[in-house]
Order: structure tokens, then C-alpha cells, then sequence
């Protein structure tokens, strides 16, 4: 018995220091076409000053604050933290709490709710090369989601076609708007 | 205390201590140079921004976005959240003979990718992206 407590002790401590580097991180993936077909729309805009601003005035309409901006590589980051409360989640983690209030502990279930999401978002404004006036613009976004206890609950792609159609919605309107005031 | 006791009363504290205490991780694992090479790549085009542009593609095709970018520096940083976070730094740089070198450099969480393969699959996804951007290709 101790000799296999000593084996096992000995097996974690040469385990509990390894490093594993995920394999094909940096591979592109199959459906990395259709994925960038969703984040990307061809538009057209006056010049790249208008399709810019028309981009950073969006970005304010979805309450994003910018981060960054790289004018000759047309790079603007922006990101916003918001609420992720979810009305099921909560009833679900109500009811384990109190199955377990019930059981006499105190699971604290609810601790691992769903509270902040921070968004960020890159989006890529570039001339076209084939067509003037007409502007290549690519966004991508990701998002953390914290628990409660400001735990770390989700880290995840946004990947939703959906999302990507609403933003570009939105950026038309707004060259739209951009060009009527002027 | 006999001599099975203390053997597992040491396994147990090597257990306890064994990724306790480290110096402060400065300078990296590996030699320069094979870390260079596995991480640089050239490039016979006349064109830093349009590299830099391809650059900022292959980072969008793999997912990330992007943190930092100054196209005189010819510096990107960039994030991809996944099961694990990965940070990429890439350095577009100038050489003589109208040659372009870019580096890469890729940490998974709190370990930095030395795998020649992960790196040569970013090129190769680099080398799709500027064959489009050279050939006009939107």
C-alpha cells in the first residue's frame, strides 16, 4: 500500500509540472473560408476617412469603447464589458441550492452564475484592391464570460453568422446617416 | 520513524513542493538562434504594408483579434480566446536585397510554443494570405 502511495506521489510530481502545447493551434481550419465570409462584406464609401468614422460611430452605437486604432492598416479594437445574467441559469443554480439547503450543506451554486461578459471586437477597414471607392471590411470578436466570484467562466470565439449580419446592418445605416449629414 | 514512513513522507513533500518555488522565468528556454529560425520566415516582396496587412489577415483567418498594431514598427500583437488563451506577437521587418522577415512568436497560457510544426503552420497560412493580397485577390 505505501509503495504504491510513493509511486503515485512520485507519477504526480513528474505530471503536475508538464507542459502540453496544443497541437495544430496555429493550423487553418476547414471551415475557415466560410468563417471569413461571414466576417466580411465589401462596402462602399466615399473615401476611408468616411468609412472609418461611419465604422467608429457604429461602434459607439453598440456601446463599445475603442481601444485602438491603426490607421494604415485599418486595425480598430474596441471592446465593452456587460451584464451576462441569465434568467434560466439562475432559476437552475436556485433550485440545486436549495435541493442542497435541503440535504443540510451549502452547495453556493448561484456563486458560479453567470454576471459580466467582456466583448472584444477587431475590425478591419482596407481599401479595396481591385475597386475603388469600394472598402474590404472584416471583423472578428471573442468574449470572457465571469461567474459571480469574477471566476472565469467561458472563453469563446463569437461565431455566430447572425451577430456579424447585424453589425454590418448597422455599418451600413451608419454610412447611410455619415453621408446624409454631410 | 522506519524506512518506509520517511520514503513516503519525502514523495508526499516532494509532491507539495514540487512546483512551488521558481525563479522568476526571464530570459526564455532554448538558444536564440534555433528559436529564431523556427520562428522567421522572409519574403521576396518590396511590400512592408502589404505584408503587414497579410499578417493582419492570417490573424483574423486563425481567429484572433487584434490587440496592438503600428504599421512603422511593423509590430502586431493579438488574442485568441479558446479553451486556453494564446497571444501572438508577429515583427514585419525590412531586409536588404528587397526581402521582408517576419516573426512570430505564439504563448498558450503560461507556455510559450517552441514547436517548429505550430509555427510552420502559421506561415503556411501567412504565405495563402499574402499570395491573395499580392495577386489582388479581394
Amino acid at each position: 500500500m505505501i509503495r504504491a502511495l510513493t509511486t503515485l506521489a512520485l507519477l504526480a510530481l513528474l505530471v503536475g509540472c508538464a507542459t502540453t502545447t496544443p497541437t495544430y493551434a496555429l493550423r487553418l481550419e476547414e471551415s475557415t473560408l466560410e468563417v471569413r465570409e461571414a466576417q466580411t462584406r465589401t462596402l462602399v464609401a466615399p473615401s476611408e476617412i468616411a468609412i472609418l468614422t461611419a465604422t467608429i460611430a457604429v461602434l459607439q452605437d453598440m456601446e463599445f469603447n475603442v481601444e485602438r486604432i491603426e490607421k494604415p492598416l485599418g486595425v480598430i479594437t474596441a471592446s465593452k464589458i456587460t451584464d451576462a445574467d441569465s434568467a434560466s441559469e439562475k432559476t437552475g443554480l436556485f433550485f440545486l441550492d436549495l435541493v442542497c439547503a435541503l440535504g443540510g450543506s451549502d452547495c453556493g451554486a448561484m456563486n458560479s452564475a453567470q454576471d459580466d461578459q467582456q466583448i472584444t471586437m477587431t475590425i478591419v477597414v482596407l481599401p479595396s484592391l481591385a475597386r475603388s471607392g469600394e472598402f474590404r471590411t472584416r471583423i472578428t470578436m471573442q468574449r470572457v464570460v465571469y461567474d459571480k466570484m469574477d471566476r472565469i467562466k467561458v472563453l469563446e470565439r463569437i461565431g455566430d453568422p447572425a451577430i456579424y449580419q447585424a453589425i454590418f446592418d448597422n455599418l451600413q445605416k451608419s454610412l447611410f446617416l455619415e453621408a446624409s449629414e454631410q | 520513524m522506519n524506512r518506509q514512513t520517511r520514503t513516503t513522507a519525502l514523495a508526499a513533500m516532494l509532491l507539495i513542493t514540487g512546483c512551488a518555488t521558481t525563479p522568476p522565468d526571464v530570459v526564455g528556454a532554448g538558444t536564440q538562434l534555433e528559436t529564431r529560425q523556427a520562428q522567421t520566415r522572409e519574403f521576396d516582396t518590396l511590400d512592408k504594408a502589404m505584408t503587414m496587412r497579410s499578417v493582419v489577415a492570417t490573424l483574423q483567418d486563425l481567429g484572433f483579434t487584434i490587440d496592438q498594431a503600428d504599421a512603422d514598427l511593423g509590430t502586431i500583437t493579438a488574442t485568441r480566446l479558446d479553451t486556453y488563451t494564446m497571444r501572438m506577437t508577429v515583427t514585419v521587418v525590412s531586409k536588404t536585397g528587397d526581402r521582408i522577415a517576419v516573426r512570430a512568436f505564439a504563448r498558450a497560457g503560461e507556455n510559450a510554443i517552441t514547436d517548429p510544426a505550430t509555427y510552420q503552420d502559421f506561415f503556411i497560412a501567412l504565405d495563402k494570405a499574402m499570395f491573395l493580397t499580392q495577386n489582388q485577390v479581394d
